[in-house]
This record gives structure tokens, C-alpha cells and sequence, in this order.
């Protein structure tokens, strides 16, 4: 049928628009029940995090219990270790876990060889694809007492031991390396391309007037790729409540929860352990959402400032 | 002039002695970091292929198998087919199954989501909004269980299929590939009489096959890798378990294995052929998809 069969009907509204593009809606019902099932309505189930939850009464009948959940969520013992453990790897994602790639893709992008940089290349990028599971079990095996880094540590002194039964910051450590193992060689492509599209012109120039590889580096290579490292970094702070912590569900133990318990473990304790309050959990669940809905906002205002580049 | 200068003086030309010093310090810095990425891998490769009861009482890195007679010991990965009653072996088909089930039902998400916006019907933008607030909130773990308990999902291998087969990412990386291809394309294959389904599946995924196929292999990656969904949904249905979970379980009862009186050895050897088994494949996968995951990763990264 075409449209203009019906003048009485305005080609931009929306009942002719439904008339023109009803199939489409009825296709978009595919996607839109999949994100309707499964995203929005946990949202609507972000209530519990108000509500004294009984699985036996359900979500609409369970007693409403107001702010009841979150004063016992910031007054209970754990919280406070895990927020402080929470904050520190946190930081040190930010930090050392940051600027791993940015060193990396650095070198990486000094070596003159396109072939040599490929296999590097290839071969740091590797860990990317190994799961979590398998990242972690392998940290298990190596830390162990007679593992090879415990091995390779007692050669300074250090005592020989299980380094992830080890109650101690040493755990922030391992699982800021144990995150750069994984995701440096993959974050270092961004910074890797980005040198390469800075005008070898530049660099020649600078090379005439004198100056050597290391001044090069200084004053192109790195003014170069400093907005990208910018908009890395303001991304990043949006995101480093919610990342960086896969992988301690799956190597911290009841002896470590000191210094290893986060906001995302203990939240998982709380719906999944052996003592549950779906309410509790939830409330704990909601408030590392909002904190990291306003570090993401505000990583990406600062981006915006900095950089130039919104996320959204 | 300029091009004589370019000749003359032309950083490749002359390196001097500190560029030398320069070069080898960053290839030493470099073989430093493959190292890192290669030793713990290697050293599991030669593990598996060792003898149990030398290995445990090896301290370090492997550089090569250990066994008493210097062959290779083939009776781990043996035992590991034969684990509790075949488990991983069916665990490594049923996970296969999985991701070949989460592939498909991402992708006829993507397509159709990605179709509709692309058409551009006047709610588009507000759909597009619909998308995206999902990717910036989200329900949290626990909500999210609740929902999939209530549709009786628990317990049951479409837990691990539905739920996590696609996000608001991948749907609009779709898009941005569906928005590469001319109108016209689409207008004369309208006039041919094509259907949407026709157009979206044999006319727009063909020519946007690019950003489509980083949806499709993250998609399978995250599959493959994934553990916490059945760690939670399927707990108690080992025979549901996808091989990480399978990990997660063997590598934990090694220390069980050791503390017996008689230990049985090759058993012991199990959690580091099944790390070899559930990795290589991947590994395998990798170089051919690099190209194509590296520019996901840098579209990504300007689109968010």
C-alpha cells in the first residue's frame, strides 16, 4: 500500500508511521522482551534492597523494612574491610593496572621490526583469551609453597610459602598482577595503534633537529598518544568499581578475608554463602551500583573535559 | 633538497651506539614480558605430560616433562577422558553446545534489534535509549537469579543459554555495522519484493559480516570462559556444569588427592590436562581472529 493513497494521514506521524512500520515493531518485540526479561525487571527487583525478602512471600508481599538493610549493610562488621579492600585494589587497578598496557604498548611500539612487534604482539595479547578460572589456577600452582614464584621470590630473602594463603596487602598485589597478566598485552593494541597513527613526519623532523630516540619518545610519542591515554584513564575511573574483581571470588579463602573480602565477594557471600539475606545482598549489590553509576558519570564528564570524548 | 636531507641523516640509517643500547634493552624488556605470558602455560603443558608423584615433589618451573624413563606420561589426559564417569568429557560437549546455543540466540537478537534501528522508525531513538540505559544499570546479581529462579530457568541448561547470550554492546556494534551499508542496497532489494527477515539475514549480515563476527567470537569466548552463571544457577546439576566449573572443582580437589595415604598420581595430573583441554582450543582460535578482535577493540574503545 503506498503512503500517499492516504492524504488525510501526515507523512510524519505516528499513526503513519505505525501503518508503514508495524512489521519492524512486531520484530523489535524479539530484542525488546529479551532486555525487558532479563535487564529491567532485576531492576524492578532492586526493592528487596528495601525489603525484609522472604523467598516464601516473594517480591510484592515480603515486609517493607525502608533503609533496615542498609543501616545493618554499613554497620555490620565485614563491610568496612570490604569496602577498604575494595578500594585498594581498586586504586591500584587504576594505577599500576593502568599503566601496565600504556608501558607495554610504549615498547611494543618502539621496536623497528613490523614482524618482531607482530609476534610480541601475539604473544601478550595471548593471556587475554585464558579464562578466569584457568588465569586463577594457574596463580594457584605458581604461588604455592614449592611453585615457581614462590621459588623464584625466596632467591631475595623472601620466605617460601603459599603467597595466597598469606593474610596480608600482598594480596592486593597478586590480584592487580594477576589482572595486568591478563588484560595488559589486550589494552596495550589501543595505545599501540594510536602511536602508529602519529605522522612519521614528526618524527623525522625531530630527528634532523637532533634528537634521539629517547627525546623522541618524550616530546612526540607520548604528547601523541596523551589524549588516548586520557580518555583510557576517565574511562577507566568510571569503571573500576565494576572491574578487577572476577577473579577474587576464585582465589581468596575464608583465612584472607581480611585483607581479600570486596563489596562484590561479600554481596555474593550474602545471597550465595552459607548464612543468605537476599535483602542484605541486594542493598550491597545496589550500593556498589550507585557508586558506580557516579564514578562513571563523573569519569565521563572529566573525559569530556579533558579529552573531548563522551562515552555516551 | 629535503629528500637528500631525509637520506642523509634519516633516523634508520644511523643508529649510534646508545640506539643500540636503546634496542637492546627493549627487546630484552619485551622477551621479559612474552615470558611471562608463555612460562605459566608452558610450565602446565609439561606438567600434564609428567609424572604425578615426581611432579609433586618438583619445586619451580618445568622446563620439560618429568618422568622416570624421560617419555612423556599420556595416562593423565587418559585419566582425565575417564573422570568421574566421563564428566568432563560430556562437560566439554555440553559446553561446546552452549556456546553454539548462546552464538545463535545473541545473534537473532543482535540482527533483529540492530534491523529495526537501522530502519529507522520514528521511535528509533527512543528504542536505541532502551538499549543503552541497560548497559548503564543493571540489577545486580541477586535480582537477576530471582528473575531467572521465577521462570523456572534454575536447574536447567537455559540458564546458561539465555540469559547472558548477548548485551547492549554488542547489539549496537551490530548496528554500526549495518550502518556501513548504502540505503540503496536495501530500497532495491525492497523492490525485488525481499521480506525483513530476507534483507536483515541475507542482504545486511553478508555485507556487515565484519563487526558482526567480533559479537559472535566474543560471544563464544565469554561462553567458553564463563563460570560464575553456572556456579549459581546450576550448582547442583553436575552434569550441567560447563568445563570451568569442572576447573574450579578438580584444581580444588587436588589437595585431597595428596593428602590420601596411597595417592593416586594420574588423578593428580587431571587438573592440569584439563586446564590444557579447556585453553588450547582458543589459543588455537586466536591468531585467525586477532585482526578482526583488535579493530572490535579499537571501535570499541572510541564508541564505548
Amino acid at each position: 500500500m503506498k503512503s500517499n493513497s492516504k492524504p488525510m494521514i501526515k507523512k510524519d506521524s505516528w499513526k503513519h508511521d505505525l501503518k508503514k512500520n508495524w512489521a519492524l515493531y512486531l520484530i523489535f518485540l524479539i530484542p525488546a522482551s529479551y532486555f525487558i526479561i532479563f535487564k529491567y525487571i532485576p531492576m524492578i527487583g532492586i526493592m528487596m534492597a528495601f525489603e525484609d525478602y522472604k523467598v516464601s512471600k516473594g517480591l510484592f508481599h515480603s515486609k517493607w523494612v525502608g533503609m533496615r538493610n542498609f543501616i545493618e549493610l554499613f554497620t555490620g562488621d565485614q563491610f568496612p574491610t570490604a569496602l577498604r579492600n575494595t578500594c585498594a585494589m581498586a586504586l591500584m587497578n587504576l594505577t599500576f593496572g593502568f599503566m601496565a598496557p600504556v608501558l607495554l604498548g610504549l615498547v611494543i611500539a618502539q621496536v623497528r621490526s613490523k614482524r618482531v612487534s607482530r609476534v610480541v604482539q601475539t604473544v601478550t595479547y595471548m593471556p587475554y583469551f585464558v579464562s578466569a578460572v584457568v588465569c586463577c589456577s594457574l596463580a594457584t600452582e605458581l604461588l604455592k609453597e614449592t611453585g615457581a614464584i614462590s621459588q623464584f621470590l625466596s632467591l631475595f630473602g623472601l620466605k617460601e610459602q603459599n603467597w595466597l594463603a598469606v593474610n596480608s596487602p600482598v594480596f592486593w598485589i597478586i590480584n592487580c598482577c594477576l589482572g595486568i597478566w591478563q588484560g595488559a598485552g589486550y589494552s596495550a593494541i589501543i595505545y599501540i595503534a594510536a602511536i602508529n597513527n602519529i605522522s612519521y613526519d614528526q618524527y623525522e623532523a625531530a630527528a634532523v633537529d637532533g634528537a634521539n630516540r629517547f627525546r623522541r619518545l618524550i616530546h612526540i610519542t607520548i604528547p601523541g598518544v596523551l589524549p588516548i591515554i586520557v580518555m583510557m584513564f576517565t574511562m577507566q575511573i568510571g569503571l573500576v568499581f565494576v572491574t578487577g574483581f572476577d577473579k577474587v571470588l576464585l582465589i581468596y579463602m575464608p583465612s584472607t578475608y581480611t585483607f581479600s573480602d570486596c563489596l562484590t565477594t561479600y554481596t555474593y557471600r550474602m545471597a550465595f554463602g552459607s548464612s543468605i539475606n537476599f535483602g542484605l545482598s541486594t542493598a550491597s549489590g545496589l550500593f556498589q551500583s550507585v557508586v558506580a553509576t557516579i564514578l562513571l558519570i563523573a569519569g565521563n564528564k572529566l573525559s569530556e573535559k579533558a579529552a573531548k570524548v563522551s562515552m555516551f | 633538497m629535503s629528500k637528500w636531507r631525509k637520506k642523509k641523516t634519516g633516523m634508520i640509517e644511523h643508529p649510534g651506539i646508545r640506539e643500540r643500547i636503546g634496542d637492546v634493552c627493549i627487546y630484552l624488556f619485551l622477551i621479559l614480558c612474552m615470558l611471562i605470558c608463555i612460562i605459566p602455560l608452558w610450565h602446565t603443558l609439561m606438567a600434564s605430560l609428567s609424572d604425578g608423584q615426581l611432579l609433586a615433589a618438583h619445586t619451580g618451573v618445568l622446563q620439560k616433562w618429568i618422568t622416570a624413563d624421560g617419555t612423556p606420561n599420556w595416562s593423565g589426559y587418559l585419566k582425565t577422558l575417564q573422570y568421574s564417569d566421563h564428566a568432563i568429557l560430556k562437560s566439554y560437549l555440553i559446553t561446546i553446545l552452549y556456546v553454539i546455543a548462546n552464538v545463535l540466540c545473541g545473534l537473532i537478537i543482535n540482527v533483529t534489534g540492530a534491523y529495526v534501528l537501522y530502519r529507522k522508525p520514528k521511535a528509533a531513538p527512543a528504542l536505541t535509549i532502551f538499549i543503552i540505559i541497560s548497559m548503564m544499570f543493571n540489577g545486580g546479581t541477586v535480582p537477576t537469579y530471582m528473575v531467572i529462579k521465577s521462570l523456572g530457568m534454575t536447574g536447567t541448561a537455559w540458564s546458561l543459554i539465555i540469559p547472558s547470550c548477548t548485551n547492549a554492546m554488542f547489539l549496537i556494534m551490530v548496528l554500526n555495522g549495518f550502518k556501513q551499508v548504502p540505503d540503496s542496497t536495501i530500497e532495491s532489494a525492497e523492490l525485488d519484493g525481499a521480506g525483513h527477515f530476507t534483507i536483515m539475514f541475507r542482504i545486511l549480515l553478508p555485507q556487515a559480516k565484519g563487526l558482526t563476527l567480533v559479537t559472535v567470537i566474543n560471544q563464544a569466548i565469554l561462553t567458553w570462559n564463563s563460570w560464575f552463571e553456572a556456579s549459581i544457577y546450576v550448582p547442583n546439576n553436575k552434569e550441567l556444569w560447563p568445563l570451568q566449573l569442572w576447573i574450579r572443582q578438580v584444581v580444588a580437589d587436588n589437595a585431597d588427592i595428596m593428602s590420601a595415604s596411597t595417592p593416586d598420581w594420574n588423578k593428580y595430573l587431571v587438573s592440569y590436562c584439563v586446564i590444557l583441554i579447556a585453553t588450547v582450543p582458543v589459543l588455537l582460535i586466536m591468531p585467525f581472529v586477532q585482526k578482526q578482535l583488535q579493530k572490535g577493540a579499537l571501535l570499541g574503545a572510541v564508541k564505548g
